[in-house]
C-alpha cells in the first residue's frame, strides 16, 4: 500500500489549492473526493471573480480573464429596469436608471465608500488571521496593523466605518437614496448566501466583507470558475497529487488525541499522520470525528456554529431564446437581480425565520440562450421534510412572466439546500459552510478552539470554506492552512 | 409537587415538607434547588450530636438525579466523567467528578449502576444541560427525575441499627459505595450506603408517596435512641470534619465561575485519584495531561489551627506576612476537640506539616479580637472512624 504524508478530503477549489501547494513543496499527496467530479460546491458558481491573484501565483495557474467590461441589471416591476456597467476597473456607471440623476449620484457615492471601506478590510483577508493573547510579537504585529489600517482612512471615514459596522444595510440605504431599485439592488449583494434580510444588525459588514473578497462590490464575473477548477485540477495532475474520486470518507481514526488515518465507506482505510479535511467544521467534528472524541464544550461550539443554507440552485429551460421585455438585447449577458425593494425582500426574509420558502422570493440569475441559472432566496434548509418544489415552479414563473416576452418553460430543476448537503457533504447546504457574522469570522471563524486551521486534534486541519477568510472561491483557505501545516 | 407552585409560594416543598416544617421551629430555611430545606431545626449543635452520637435525618430530596438509559450510558458516563467507571457493576456506586475542556472541575456527585445500561447520576446543581451536551453523538437518553424520587440521607453511628431495627433486612451486610432495594415498613426503598458525613450512613430513596411512612419509621424509635432531623447547618459542619468539598464553596463550578482564575482542576482539590489519564477520550483530558506535567500553583488542603476560635474567612500569611492562601471552610469540631479548617495554599506550603499562620477575626460582644494563629497543614480528611468501613455494620 502506498504511504502518502496528507490525505486531503474533498476535492472543492481549497482541497485543489491545498494539494497542488503541498505537491509543490514536495509531499506526497492524496484527495479523497465523494463525488466523481471535482469541483465541489464550485460548481454552484455562475460568477466567478474571487479566487486571490495571491494563489495564482503561488500555484502557476494559467488563468485568463475576461477583460471585458460587465452589466448588472435589475429588474423593475414597472420595467423601467436598472441598468449599472461595471468596467475592469470596478468603476460603476449608469446605463439605464429611472432614478434621479441626484439619487444616481448618491447611489455611486454610496458604491465608493463602501469600496474604501472594503478595500481596508481586504487586507485582513489574505492572511492567516493573528491569535489573540498568544503572546507572540507576529501576532501582536498584525493586530497593531490592522487597527493602523482602520486608523489610516482618517478620522471621519474610520468613525463612519465604525458607526456602520454593526448596522443593518436598509437603515444605511434608506438615509442616502430614495429610489427603491437602486437600494434592492444593494440589498442583494449584502444578505445572498448569508441568513440576513435587510434590516437585520450585520448586513453591512456582510456587504464589506464579500466585497473585500471579491474585490468588487458587484461580484462581476471576469473568471470562469469552471476554468478555475479545470486548471487547478490539472496543476495537481501535474506534480503527482493521487486522487480517489468517487470515494466517501466515513470516519477518520484518531489515536491518543491525533488522527492516524481515514476509512472509507467501502471499509477501506489509508493511513495518514496528517489529513486536511475541506468539510464543513460540523460534518468534520460530528460526523468525521465523532463527538466522543471531543470536548463538551467544543462540541458545543460546533453544533452552536450558524450553518443553515438558505439559497436554492435552480436551472431553467426555455423553449425559446429568452428576451427581458423593455431591455435593449446587449444587456442579456448582465448579472439579472430580481429584489425589488427592501420591504419585499424583508417580507421573503419573514418567511425564512419560520423555516419556510418565500412565497415571494428574490432572484440573481444568468441568462444563456434559451436557459437561466439562478440562486433562488430564501429557501431555508429543513431539519425534517421537504420543501413544495411545484409551488416554488410556479412561484418563479409568476415572477418571470412578467419580465420574460412569450416563452414557455420546459424544464425546471431545483436543489435546496437540503439536496446540496446531501449532494456535497456540507450540513445546513450552507455555501460558506457557515453564516459570515462578526462572531463566526477572522481569528473566531469557525469558532473559538479551532481557529488558525487547526483543530484539537493533532494532525488534522481545517481548509474548507468554515475557516479563514470563509467562502466565496478564494483559495486562500488552502493556501493558509498549508502554511500553518508545514509550521509543525 | 408541582401544585404548590405559585407566587405565593416561590419556593417548592419537597414530600417531607409536612414533618420537616413542622420540626422546624426555627422557620429557618435554606433554598436549595428551588426547594426549601431546613437550615435548622431547632439548634445546630444539638442536630450535629445526634449525627455524630446516635443518627440524624437530613431532607435530601433536592439532590439532583439523572436517569441515563440506553446501550452506551456506560460510555456516555466515561466521557462524562475523569474516573474510569467502565467496571461499575450492577448496585455499585463511585464518586465522580466532571471537568470541562480547561480541566476545571464544574461539579461532583455520585453514579449507581442500576443495570448495565441503566446508570443514575446524583449532584448537587443542575447539570441536565452539560450532560445533554455531552452526549451529542452517543445512544442515551437522560432524564431529570429529580421530583419523582424523595430522598433521605439518615447518618450516624445508630443508622444501621436503628434500619435493624425497622427490620430491613441484611442492611448491615451493605458494603460502602453499594446500595440495593429494601423495604421499609412496607414501603418499597433503594438503600444506598453513601453519605456526606464521613461516618457510617445511609441514602434512602423512595417514592415521593411513601415518604412520610419512611420519615415517621426512622423515628420509631426514638424514646431509646433520640434521632433528630438534622438541618443544612449540621450538615456543613459533618462535611468538613469528613474533609468532603462542596461546589460553590470550597471551589467555583467552572460552569458558574465569571473570572477565570477562580475556577480550579482536580490537582488542586486534592483530587487526583480520580484523574484517569489512560482511559478513553474524557473532557477535560487534554487539558489534564497538560496540567500535570507542570507544578502546581496552590492546594485546597486541611488546617489544624491553635486556639478554639474558628477561622471563618481567614486569609492565610507565611512568616513574613505575605499572603500565600485563603480559608474556605472552618470550625471548631466538637468531636475532635480541635479547630479545624479547610483553605487554599500556595505551592511551599503544600506539603503535609507545613506552618502557615491564620489571621482570625473572632467577634466577642461587638468588638473583634484579632488572633494570629498558627496553622498546621493537615490531610482534609480530618474524621474518619473505623465504622465507616466495617461490613457488616455496626448494629
Amino acid at each position: 500500500m502506498k504511504i502518502f504524508d496528507i490525505i486531503i478530503i474533498g476535492a472543492g477549489p481549497n482541497g485543489l489549492a491545498a494539494a497542488s501547494y503541498l505537491s509543490k513543496l514536495g509531499k506526497k499527496v492524496l484527495v479523497v473526493e465523494k463525488n466523481e467530479e471535482v469541483g465541489g460546491l464550485a460548481q454552484y458558481a455562475d460568477s466567478s471573480s474571487s479566487l486571490s491573484k495571491k494563489v495564482i501565483d503561488q500555484l502557476g495557474l494559467k488563468i485568463s480573464t475576461k477583460k471585458k467590461n460587465t452589466f448588472v441589471t435589475s429588474l423593475n416591476d414597472n420595467l423601467n429596469h436598472t441598468v449599472l456597467e461595471i468596467d475592469e476597473n470596478n468603476a460603476v456607471k449608469f446605463k439605464e436608471c429611472e432614478a434621479s440623476l441626484e439619487d444616481q449620484n448618491n447611489f455611486l457615492k454610496l458604491v465608493k465608500k463602501y469600496n474604501l471601506f472594503s478595500k481596508t478590510l481586504s487586507s485582513f483577508m489574505f492572511n492567516s488571521p493573528p491569535r489573540v493573547k498568544s503572546g507572540n510579537k507576529s501576532d501582536l504585529w498584525q493586530l497593531i496593523s490592522m487597527g493602523w489600517k482602520v486608523r489610516k482612512l482618517g478620522k471621519k471615514n474610520m468613525r463612519e466605518l465604525l458607526r456602520i459596522i454593526g448596522l443593518n444595510i436598509a437603515d444605511d440605504l434608506e438615509d442616502n437614496l430614495i429610489n427603491d431599485n437602486l437600494m434592492g439592488i444593494l440589498c442583494n449583494e449584502a444578505i445572498l448566501g448569508s441568513n440576513l434580510g435587510p434590516r437585520s444588525p450585520g448586513s453591512i459588514l456582510t456587504l464589506l466583507y464579500s466585497n473585500a473578497i471579491n474585490g468588487s462590490i458587484f461580484r462581476n464575473n471576469n473568471l470562469d470558475s469552471k476554468q478555475i477548477i479545470d486548471s487547478l485540477e490539472q496543476s495537481c495532475l501535474d506534480r503527482g497529487v493521487e486522487f480517489l474520486k468517487s470515494s466517501e470518507v466515513k470516519k477518520l481514526f484518531i489515536n491518543n488525541e491525533s488522527v492516524t488515518g481515514i476509512e472509507m465507506n467501502n471499509q477501506n482505510t489509508i493511513e495518514s499522520s496528517t489529513i486536511i479535511s475541506t468539510l464543513d467544521p460540523k460534518t468534520t467534528y460530528l460526523n468525521l470525528i465523532g463527538a466522543d472524541k471531543l470536548d463538551t464544550d467544543f462540541t458545543r461550539r460546533v453544533s452552536n456554529f450558524r450553518s443553515k443554507g438558505n439559497v436554492a440552485k435552480i436551472k431553467l429551460e426555455f423553449k425559446n431564446m429568452i428576451k427581458i421585455k423593455n431591455l435593449d438585447e446587449k444587456y442579456i449577458g448582465s448579472k439579472f437581480i430580481y429584489a425589488p425593494n427592501i420591504k419585499y425582500i424583508e417580507h421573503a426574509f419573514n418567511n425564512n425565520k419560520y423555516n419556510k420558502y418565500s412565497t415571494k422570493p428574490c432572484l440573481e440569475f444568468y441568462i444563456d440562450n434559451k436557459n437561466i441559472s439562478a440562486n433562488l432566496y430564501y429557501v431555508p434548509y429543513l431539519k425534517s421534510g421537504s420543501h413544495d418544489k411545484k409551488e416554488i415552479e410556479s412561484n418563479i414563473q409568476l415572477i418571470l412572466n412578467n419580465f420574460i416576452d412569450n416563452n414557455q418553460l420546459i424544464k425546471f430543476e431545483i436543489d435546496t439546500p437540503n439536496e446540496i448537503e446531501k449532494k456535497y457533504n456540507t450540513s445546513g447546504g450552507h455555501w460558506h459552510h457557515g453564516d459570515m457574522e462578526i462572531d463566526q469570522l477572522l481569528m473566531i471563524r469557525p469558532f473559538y478552539g479551532s481557529a488558525q486551521y487547526e483543530t484539537p486534534i493533532n494532525g488534522l486541519y481545517l481548509c474548507g470554506a468554515g475557516t479563514h477568510p470563509g467562502g466565496g472561491i478564494t483559495g486562500i483557505n488552502a493556501i493558509n492552512a498549508s502554511k500553518q501545516l508545514l509550521k509543525k | 409537587m408541582n401544585k404548590n407552585l405559585s407566587y405565593k409560594k416561590p419556593l417548592l416543598e419537597t414530600p417531607f415538607h409536612e414533618r420537616t416544617s413542622e420540626a422546624c421551629y426555627n422557620n429557618d430555611w435554606y433554598r436549595w434547588a428551588g426547594y426549601k430545606i431546613a437550615k435548622e431545626y431547632s439548634s445546630t449543635e444539638l442536630e450535629y450530636t445526634s449525627m455524630r452520637n446516635t443518627a440524624g435525618v437530613i431532607d435530601i430530596t433536592p439532590m439532583h438525579k439523572y436517569d441515563i438509559k440506553g446501550i452506551e450510558a456506560c460510555e456516555f458516563v466515561n466521557k462524562l466523567v475523569t474516573r474510569d467507571i467502565s467496571k461499575i457493576q450492577p448496585n455499585q456506586i463511585m464518586y465522580i467528578i466532571w471537568c470541562n475542556e480547561d480541566g476545571n472541575v464544574i461539579d461532583d456527585g455520585t453514579v449507581f449502576c442500576l443495570k448495565e445500561d441503566h446508570l443514575r447520576i446524583m449532584c448537587a446543581e443542575r447539570n441536565l444541560n452539560w450532560f445533554t451536551d455531552t452526549a451529542t453523538g452517543f445512544n442515551v437518553e437522560i432524564k431529570d427525575i429529580t421530583e419523582t424520587i424523595a430522598a433521605l440521607a439518615f447518618q450516624g453511628p445508630l443508622s444501621c441499627k436503628i434500619l435493624n431495627l425497622l427490620n430491613v433486612n441484611d442492611i448491615e451486610n451493605l458494603e460502602p459505595f453499594q446500595f440495593n432495594n429494601y423495604q421499609i415498613n412496607n414501603s418499597n426503598v433503594l438503600i444506598s450506603r453513601t453519605g456526606f458525613s464521613g461516618d457510617l450512613g445511609y441514602e434512602i430513596w423512595c417514592d415521593p408517596a411513601d415518604a412520610l411512612n419512611i420519615w415517621d419509621s426512622l423515628f420509631k424509635f426514638n424514646r431509646d435512641y433520640k434521632v433528630l432531623p438534622t438541618g443544612m447547618n449540621a450538615l456543613d459542619m459533618v462535611r468538613i470534619e469528613a474533609g468532603f468539598i462542596q461546589p460553590n464553596a470550597d471551589f467555583m463550578s467552572a460552569e458558574q465561575a465569571l473570572r477565570p482564575n477562580r475556577m480550579r482542576n482536580p490537582y488542586e482539590l486534592g483530587l487526583s485519584w480520580l484523574v484517569d489519564l489512560e482511559k478513553n477520550y474524557f473532557t477535560g483530558k487534554a487539558a489534564l495531561k497538560k496540567i500535570k506535567k507542570k507544578p502546581l500553583n496552590k492546594k485546597l488542603v486541611g488546617l489544624d489551627i491553635e486556639g478554639d476560635k474558628p477561622a471563618v474567612g481567614s486569609i492565610l500569611y507565611d512568616r513574613q506576612k505575605k499572603e500565600i492562601g485563603i480559608v474556605t471552610a472552618a470550625m471548631w469540631s466538637p468531636t475532635l476537640k480541635s479547630n479545624i479548617a479547610i483553605g487554599y495554599v500556595n505551592k511551599e506550603f503544600m506539603k503535609i506539616g507545613s506552618t502557615v499562620f491564620a489571621e482570625i477575626y473572632h467577634p466577642e460582644e461587638l468588638e473583634y479580637k484579632k488572633i494570629w494563629a498558627n496553622c498546621k497543614v493537615v490531610k482534609k480528611q480530618f474524621f474518619n472512624p473505623q465504622r465507616r468501613y466495617n461490613v457488616p455494620a455496626d448494629i
